[in-house]
């Protein structure tokens, strides 16, 4: 498959720690707009593969480019995130010795240079963003408690909104709904099927509730390689999945 | 939009601050050049230059609490860029003396000829402008830090790496200036000033005057200091000390953030530096050591890290017990002082002002609990994870 | 060593007592001198010369100076240096001082041209055949310095009986250089220079410089110049040798002082600014040592310094022990913090030593077997050295063994990989931590007790090394002991290079800057760990 009307496209990537292989061989593409869910047992390398293509880490072999072109190898996290790529982290990080509403504010999407941020004044347009997204997260309330004080589920929320504000064209979510409650997690399965329309979307996730109700096209990860890939019916079949993963 | 940045600084610590500046600036001169001698209300000329030095050390402090408390950098090469910017005040003055040198050599300041030079070396040239000099002050330690954190920053040293190689920094230039022939006057640094800007540099006038003018310096540091804490950059700054890797993710390139902060804080310090060398009447490699920039750390953690005004209070305070000490028990100065370093990292994480701020907040109709002062230095562990 | 010394002083009262026996028949000889015009000196002076006695040296010197005398009122031979208006006299061979006497009371003894090739001959013949090994070697080196034709006999008939290998060598090397000097038959003179460059240092090739620029012969000229690029050689070769051996003998210092704090910094992750200060407190420990030794045991005052290392392993440790135990503790995971806190402790610890000890210097003096220098080729390797580099490598590897082999090592790792686990796993890591913390402090003492026979045992000690220790194990690279090894040899010898081009102190600040810019490079050091564990 060409790489040329894709969003992401990764192709034979590798990365080894100390001689152990995260990623073996792993290629996958997104269009624009798609939503994609992965799942796969622990350490199968989903993290790492939300790493290498945010440049945290780099990969020993392999192709990763952004929009058919850009090649995200060669560039820094700073670089990439400006891009349009927003992540998610699994263990939630947020800025906590920062209010909620200054978190949001330092990730909505403005310019990035030391002397624009150095003589920024919020406009209105960024204030009422900023209170949409409050509102979408439920933060409203807590707007100005300081990150720190956050339950875990908050601050999973939080950095949604971030990612939100960050207004990305493709976002990585890992594990968003670790922490929550099923009325939340549903909550945020619509959220995200929301912004499925104008923004690609990597989700990973463990909980095949969440999953389902996401409704999109499911890759399996195993051992740093794509095992399966389609519908969640349809891999759930796969034997080989649940000899890996859901049988387990 | 000068006056919104300087606004935005403008909280009620602030106006503290500078109202005590203030203060000091109007009391000072009066007690010294008005109140006759006799009198109890009387200030020695001596005492207001012991000030003007402490309030050198405020400004070092408060530059290091720049980097340190809100970014993260733990420098222990400040001395570094304060000696650099005393260096070039003092080579200013030097040109100043002028022919009335033990050799009367008009050009050559006295260490040279006795070294048998016989031309000013390039580096020296200019310095006998005022105006040149002041722009070295900000250019030299300036132009080093931005270079030193340059190639730190890109490379991601942070930590105690960093630490350590500013540590490293300054002893190289401490080993350098105490070489005679890098033409600083060796060992014995510069020193025999006789005027500045053709004031006599002993009049009580002229010591009045350096004192506004540490005061003056101070006042506006702390202003621009308190104004980028207030901005979003200082935001930035504040997460790029808790969570760097975070930060990058957003699109922020933390290198040059921290550049910035650094380079800036370097200048503050030489301009204290410059303003402490004709106060003191001398500069010599000593600044350099090591020691002396921890020390200076000791100031900010003592009077509170990331707070800027608990910098200012922790160098006024040690120094003033250094004073002290060393005047009435010598032996037992460095014992304090060591002491001070256990004893504020064990106990008073937060210093004075965190220990101030948590007193206020368990009285009952303090503000309600964590009265949420931006980065309110009674944060939580967060905080440490960033040490 | 010892018995050498024995032996030395053995053979110098023999030396003497031969020599008050001989010096009775000398005296008529010497009492002739003053008679008989200069034909009447040259006997006496070629009997002198045969009697072989070393003891005629003083005499025959006094001679070619021109201050031996004949006392007028008794004739006898007197050696007088002036003294304001008169003359000292003193006794030619016993040298017992005789008075004073006006010019007008002594005569002078003449000494004509001919007769002062004879004097040197005479003094070159006596010394080089003086039973005294060093007195012969010093005079062999001394003919080498003068290439005195006229000492070209005495030598011949000095090398003939000399038994010693390494006399014999020196005295061919002067004898080569003489006849260089004075020219000699084809054959000869290739054999001198031969020797010449087997002797190969810089007086050689000075000489052998000389002889190529203008040079007796053709034939001398154009050996001597072969000869003068093979010494070069060579002498580049012992050079870079010698600087190679500084920069050991430094790195394994660099090495004692940074291996401490590779385990305690390395290893378990704590800036111990306070590291300086436990080698301090090791090399007074050795001080202490020493002076209790020669108030309560002098006959063991040889042993201090093997005695002081298990006493200052000790005293650091249990100061290492008592520090991590009331301040470290409190602050594992807040490195800023620790370094801060410990700084602050090195202050204490330094304040402390001068209050107790005094600002000053305190002497340790060096064990017999370890003063002295033996040459090794082109090497000049002193024993103090030499054993400080054995020294280091013998910690070195006692660490590596404790570390990787023992119970305590595997216990030191769980805990510093996986805190909770190991604790879960019946470790108890704060002994562990503590002990683990002792055993660096420990190691800066015994560093200490090197560093007393090199350095200054002052409270300042400590503060020299520690920015050293911290760059080699961070140049190392941190948590590898083998980083360590290399970066402590790498940043001496690398010092020791740059010294001749660029001074001590110039030499320090490359080094410096080097790392500084090899920080940036490899932020990680050397030889860096990787992982996910480095990175939290
Ligand atoms: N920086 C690193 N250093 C060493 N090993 C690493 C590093 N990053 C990842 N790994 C290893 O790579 C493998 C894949 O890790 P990864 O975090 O990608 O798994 P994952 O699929 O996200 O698992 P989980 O579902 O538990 O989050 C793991 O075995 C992990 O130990
Ligand atoms: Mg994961």
């Amino acid at each position: 498959m060409s790489a040329e009307d894709t969003l992401l496209y990764l192709d034979g990537v590798s990365v080894s720690f100390d001689g152990f292989r995260a990623l073996n061989n792993l290629s996958l593409t997104m269009m624009p707009g798609e939503m994609r869910a992965i799942i796969g047992p622990n350490g199968a390398g989903k993290t790492t593969m939300m790493d290498v293509i945010t440049g945290k880490t780099r990969p020993d072999h392999g192709t990763i480019l952004f929009e058919g072109e850009t090649d995200l190898t060669k560039l820094r996290e700073a670089s990439i995130a400006n891009l349009g790529i927003g992540r998610k982290f699994q263990r939630p990080t947020v800025f906590e010795p920062h209010s909620v509403w200054d978190n949001l504010e330092l990730a909505l999407k403005a310019p990035r240079s030391p002397l624009k941020t150095l003589t920024y004044a919020i406009s209105r347009e960024d204030r009422a963003r900023i209170e949409d997204i409050l509102d979408i997260t439920r933060l409203s309330p807590k707007r100005d408690r300081l990150a720190g004080s956050l339950s875990h589920g908050e601050k999973q929320w939080l950095e949604i909104g971030m990612l939100l504000a960050q207004d990305p064209k493709l976002l990585l979510v890992d594990e968003p709904v670790a922490g929550m409650t099923d009325a939340e997690t549903e909550q945020t399965a619509r959220l995200l099927c929301d912004i499925a329309g104008k923004h690609s979307v990597i989700v990973v996730e463990h909980d095949m509730s969440f999953v389902r109700a996401l409704g999109v096209k499911v890759t399996v990860l195993a051992e740093g390689s794509v095992l399966a890939e389609g519908s969640l019916d349809s891999v759930s079949a796969n034997q080989q999945v649940i000899d890996v993963y859901l049988g387990r | 939009m000068l006056t919104r940045f300087f606004l935005m600084g403008l909280d009620r610590k602030a106006g503290l601050v500078l109202t005590v500046l203030a203060l000091l600036a109007v009391l000072v001169p009066v007690m010294t050049l008005i109140v006759p001698e006799g009198s109890p209300w009387h200030v020695s000329i001596f005492t207001v230059s012991l000030l003007g030095k402490y309030l050198c050390f405020a400004l070092l402090a408060l530059a290091l609490d720049l980097v340190w408390g809100y970014v993260g950098i733990l420098s222990l090469g400040h001395a570094a860029f304060f000696a650099l910017g005393g260096y070039a005040m003092g080579m200013y003055l030097m040109r100043q003396i002028g022919p009335r040198g033990v050799y009367g050599n008009p050009i050559l300041p006295d260490f040279m000829v006795f070294l048998n030079w016989k031309e000013l070396p390039w580096y020296w040239l200019g310095f006998d402008h005022f105006w040149f000099a002041a722009i070295m002050v900000l250019v030299v330690p300036g132009a080093l830090a931005f270079a030193f954190g340059w190639f730190a920053f890109r490379s991601r040293v942070t930590g105690v790496y960093l630490s350590i190689i500013t540590q490293a920094l300054t002893f190289a230039l401490l080993l350098a200036f105490f070489r005679n022939d890098m033409g600083f006057g060796g060992n014995n640094g510069l020193t025999d000033f006789k005027e500045i800007l053709g004031y006599d540099i002993q009049a009580p006038g002229t010591r009045v005057g350096l004192f506004l003018a540490t005061i003056a310096a101070l006042a506006l540091s702390y202003m621009i200091a308190s104004g980028i804490i207030a901005s979003k950059l200082g935001k930035v700054l504040v997460a790029v000390r808790d969570t760097e890797s975070r930060v990058r993710f957003l699109g922020y390139n933390t290198e040059s953030y921290k550049l910035f902060a650094w380079t800036l804080s370097a200048c503050m310090a030489g301009v204290a530096g410059a303003l402490y060398v004709p106060q003191v009447g001398i500069i010599n490699p000593s600044e350099f050591a090591p020691a002396s920039s921890i020390e200076a750390v000791i100031w900010v953690a003592v009077g509170g890290r990331g707070t800027l005004a608990g910098a200012i209070l922790g160098a006024v305070l040690v120094n003033f017990g250094k004073s002290y000490f060393t005047g009435a028990l010598p032996e037992f100065w460095l014992f304090a002082l060591g002491g001070l370093f256990v004893l504020v990292t064990l106990f008073l994480p937060k210093g004075l002002l965190g220990l101030w701020a948590q007193l206020t907040a368990r009285l009952p109709n303090a503000k309600g609990p964590n009265a949420k002062g931006k980065n309110a230095p009674n944060g939580n562990t967060a905080d440490q994870k960033g040490m | 060593m010892r018995r050498a010394l024995r032996w030395l002083m053995a053979a110098c009262v023999a030396i003497a007592t031969t020599s008050a026996a001989l010096a009775a028949d000398l005296r008529p000889l010497v009492q002739t001198m003053g008679s008989g015009g200069y034909s009447g000196t040259e006997k006496a002076l070629n009997q002198l010369s045969d009697a072989g006695d070393p003891a005629a040296v003083p005499v025959i010197e006094a001679l070619q100076a021109g201050d031996l005398y004949v006392r007028k009122a008794d004739g006898l031979v007197v050696i007088a240096r002036k003294v304001g208006a008169g003359y000292a006299l003193t006794d030619p061979l016993s040298g017992a001082a005789l008075g004073e006497a006006a010019a007008g009371a002594i005569d002078r003894i003449k000494v004509n041209n001919a007769m002062r090739r004879a004097i040197s001959a005479a003094l070159g013949a006596l010394t080089l055949m003086s039973p005294d090994p060093a007195v012969r070697r010093s005079a062999a080196d001394a003919v080498f310095k003068s290439r005195d034709a006229n000492a070209l006999d005495a030598l011949n008939t000095a090398l003939a009986k000399e038994k010693d290998e390494r006399i014999r060598r020196a005295m061919e090397q002067a004898r080569a250089a003489v006849i260089l000097t004075a020219g000699a038959s084809d054959a000869d003179t290739q054999a001198a220079v031969a020797t010449l460059a087997g002797r190969g240092d810089r007086d050689a090739l000075a000489l052998l410089s000389m002889i190529a620029a203008s040079g007796a012969s053709d034939t001398a000229k154009t050996a001597a110049a072969a000869a003068v690029a093979t010494v070069e050689q060579k002498l580049m070769f012992w050079g870079a040798l010698q600087n190679l051996w500084y920069g050991l003998s430094l790195g394994s210092v660099l090495l004692l002082a940074a291996i401490g704090l590779a385990v305690t910094f390395g290893v378990m992750g704590v800036i111990n600014m306070a590291h300086g200060e436990m080698v301090m407190i090791g090399a007074y420990t050795t001080f202490l040592v020493q002076q209790g030794l020669r108030t309560y045991a002098p006959g063991l005052t040889d042993l201090s310094v093997l005695l002081a290392l298990p006493a200052a392993f000790l005293v650091s440790g249990g100061v290492g022990v008592i520090i991590e135990r009331s301040v470290i503790r409190w602050l594992y995971g807040r490195p800023l913090e620790t370094l801060l806190a410990t700084w602050g402790l090195s202050l204490v610890l330094q304040q402390a030593v001068r209050s107790l000890f005094g600002p000053t210097n305190r002497e340790v003096s060096a064990p017999s077997w370890m003063s002295g220098a033996f040459e090794l080729g082109g090497l000049t390797i002193t024993y103090g050295r030499l054993w400080i580099v054995v020294f280091a490598f013998a910690v070195f590897a006692a660490l590596l063994v404790a570390l990787k082999r023992t119970w305590f090592g595997l216990s030191i790792r769980a805990v510093t990989q996986n805190r909770p686990m190991a604790n879960a796993m019946g470790i108890r890591t704060a002994r562990v931590d503590a002990l683990t913390f002792g055993l660096g402090s420990g190691i800066a003492g015994l560093a200490g007790v090197a560093l007393s026979q090199i350095d200054n045992v002052s409270p300042n000690l400590g503060q020299s090394y520690i920015i050293d220790s911290f760059m080699v194990v961070v140049f190392g690279g941190v948590g590898n002991l083998w980083g360590t090894l290399v970066g402590a040899l790498a940043l001496g010898s690398l010092n020791k290079f740059l010294e001749p081009y660029a001074g001590a102190v110039l030499g320090k600040i490359l080094v410096l800057i080097f790392i500084i810019l090899f920080i940036q490079r490899r932020p990680r050091g050397l030889f860096a760990l990787k992982g996910r564990a480095v990175e939290a």
